[in-house]
């Protein structure tokens, strides 16, 4: 077992508690919506940001951010337009994204410089900071917020659009939201778990969820407590058996997955 | 109450509009059938009146354009499709269901108030179907889920009623029981709309039918003569 200074350790708890809640609150929405590449894609965005930012000197991080939430800004309008399943729209942004990432990179000199933007896809939760912290705080409190002020409008859009809008919603912008809060939620949780990581923190909690009730504002209440415990776990097997703490974090939350499909009352006859 | 003035629907891709020129009027309080092959336009027409389609022409309802006022206009209709269908993991309880309905009249911004409750709770008294209040939706039969569908659009307290085959998936009983239900609702106020395949299940109250061919109003009538001829 490695000893770390308590602040590192802290601030790792921290991130990670925050992470598990955004990412596992906006998956239960994801899941439910079929749109589950959407953080692979996201996070892909990033890299392809990330190394825009290293060609241009810029932060890369910044860049991933900017990159992430662009592409949720323009999934919707996009799939719509096209007519197309949001999925395969997902699908094709990805294979953009990660083409114009490894373009940007062919640019970069050195290689250290690919590392940097590789490391985006990777995450580090010891590297996160105060202002990590403080950002996650914010997008955390503001997903909460947004949740509780439109469940009624996400509930009605999770059920059909179709219904929700001739019950009189008007669903476009409350779709356009959720897509909004997933890139966002991605973006500001790359530098802890990691862009292909934070996948597996949206996705395995809101599915481990879905495997125990029928009703989603139960789903949406205890997929983030089924995330933080996922992250708190991952991090002690992490400390303590000294793996990677974003990698350890994955595989907890799988094996939660696995768990919740095997004692799923759903699969109870009788 | 409901006005189609020279209406035509294409859908986006295609050169041939499934309606067209559509004229037709219908006045508040009256129930109206719709009736025609497969094919004929009876769901784009539905659709179109309550502006889920774009379309060329006027259609005005309670005086308003449904194009400009589409989200408003439709806080008042209540909506039944055809043959709605969800897995069986859908994560939502019948009468969660059956509160969206009324979510667009409750407005953004707003929890549902007791009394939303309450009307929930009327409704499924009213279509028999309180016991099943707290099932998983997707857990229903074809019969139980049309009539959920039902409940929802009644949540809402609509003033017109828009029904596409209502009487599909439901055993004769229930056909019967839904279909003096529609008729009572009328009887109270309510315009209603339907399209059913089986003229033999069109309610008796039902005076005026309508029927479509290829996109096209062929005939516009009394029950009487529209059944007759």
């Amino acid at each position: 077992m490695i000893v770390l200074p308590a602040k590192i350790i802290l601030f790792a708890i921290l991130g990670a508690f925050l992470t598990g809640i955004a990412c596992s609150l906006v998956g239960s929405f994801v899941v439910r919506m079929n749109l589950s590449s959407l953080g692979f894609c996201m996070s892909h965005a990033a890299f392809a940001g990330a190394a825009l930012g290293l060609l241009l000197y810029l932060n890369p991080l910044v860049m991933a951010i900017i990159f992430s939430i662009l592409v949720a800004f323009i999934l919707g309008p996009i799939a719509e337009k096209a007519k197309l399943n949001t999925d395969v729209v997902i699908g094709i942004i990805f294979s953009l994204m990660i083409s114009l990432g490894l373009i940007f990179l062919s640019f970069s000199p050195g290689t250290a410089m690919s590392s940097t933007a590789l490391s985006i896809l990777w995450g580090s939760i010891l590297g996160v900071t105060i202002n990590d912290i403080l950002r996650l705080t914010v997008i955390t409190f503001s997903i909460i917020l947004i949740i509780v002020l439109f469940f009624k409008e996400f509930q009605a859009i999770m059920f059909s659009r179709k219904m929700a809008e001739a019950s009189g919603i008007n669903t476009k912008p409350f779709y356009y939201l959720i897509l909004f809060l997933t890139g966002v939620t991605v973006a500001l949780s790359l530098k802890l778990v990691g862009g292909l990581l934070v996948f597996a923190l949206m996705i395995n909690p809101a599915s481990s969820a879905y495997q125990f009730f029928y009703d989603m504002k139960k789903i949406t209440i205890f997929s983030p407590i089924i995330g933080v415990f996922c992250c708190f776990l991952g991090i002690l097997l992490s400390f303590f058996l000294d793996l990677p703490t974003g990698a350890s974090i994955a595989i907890t939350s799988s094996l939660f997955f696995g768990l919740s499909v095997l004692i799923s009352p759903k699969r109870k006859r009788g | 109450m409901i006005k189609l003035k020279n209406v035509e629907t294409i859908y986006e891709g295609e050169r041939t509009p499934v309606i067209k020129n559509i004229n037709l009027e219908i006045k508040k309080e009256e129930f109206l059938t719709v009736i025609g092959s497969n094919g004929a336009g009876k769901t784009t027409l539905l659709e179109t009146i309550n502006g889920l389609l774009e379309s060329r022409g006027k259609v005005i309802v309670f005086g308003k354009d449904i194009r400009k006022s589409g989200t408003g206009i439709r806080k008042n209709i209540g909506y039944v499709p055809q043959d709605f269908s969800c897995d069986s993991s859908t994560p939502f309880l019948v009468k969660d269901v059956v509160m969206m309905g009324r979510f667009g009249k409750i407005g953004v911004l707003k929890s549902p108030s007791k009394k939303d409750h309450e009307i929930v709770k009327k409704t499924l008294n009213f279509l028999g179907i309180s016991e099943f209040e707290k099932k998983p939706i997707g857990k229903l039969s074809g019969g139980q889920l049309q009539k959920v569908m039902i409940a929802r659009a009644l949540a809402k307290e609509p003033e017109i009623l828009l029904l596409d085959e209502p009487f599909s998936n439901l055993d004769l009983n229930s056909q019967d029981d839904i279909s003096e239900k529609i008729s009572f609702l009328n009887e109270k106020g309510m315009t209603i709309i339907m399209i059913v395949h089986d003229i033999s299940s069109i309610p008796e109250r039902c005076k005026r039918i309508v029927m479509m061919d290829n996109g096209n109003i062929v005939m516009d009538d009394g029950r009487e003569k529209v059944l007759g001829g």
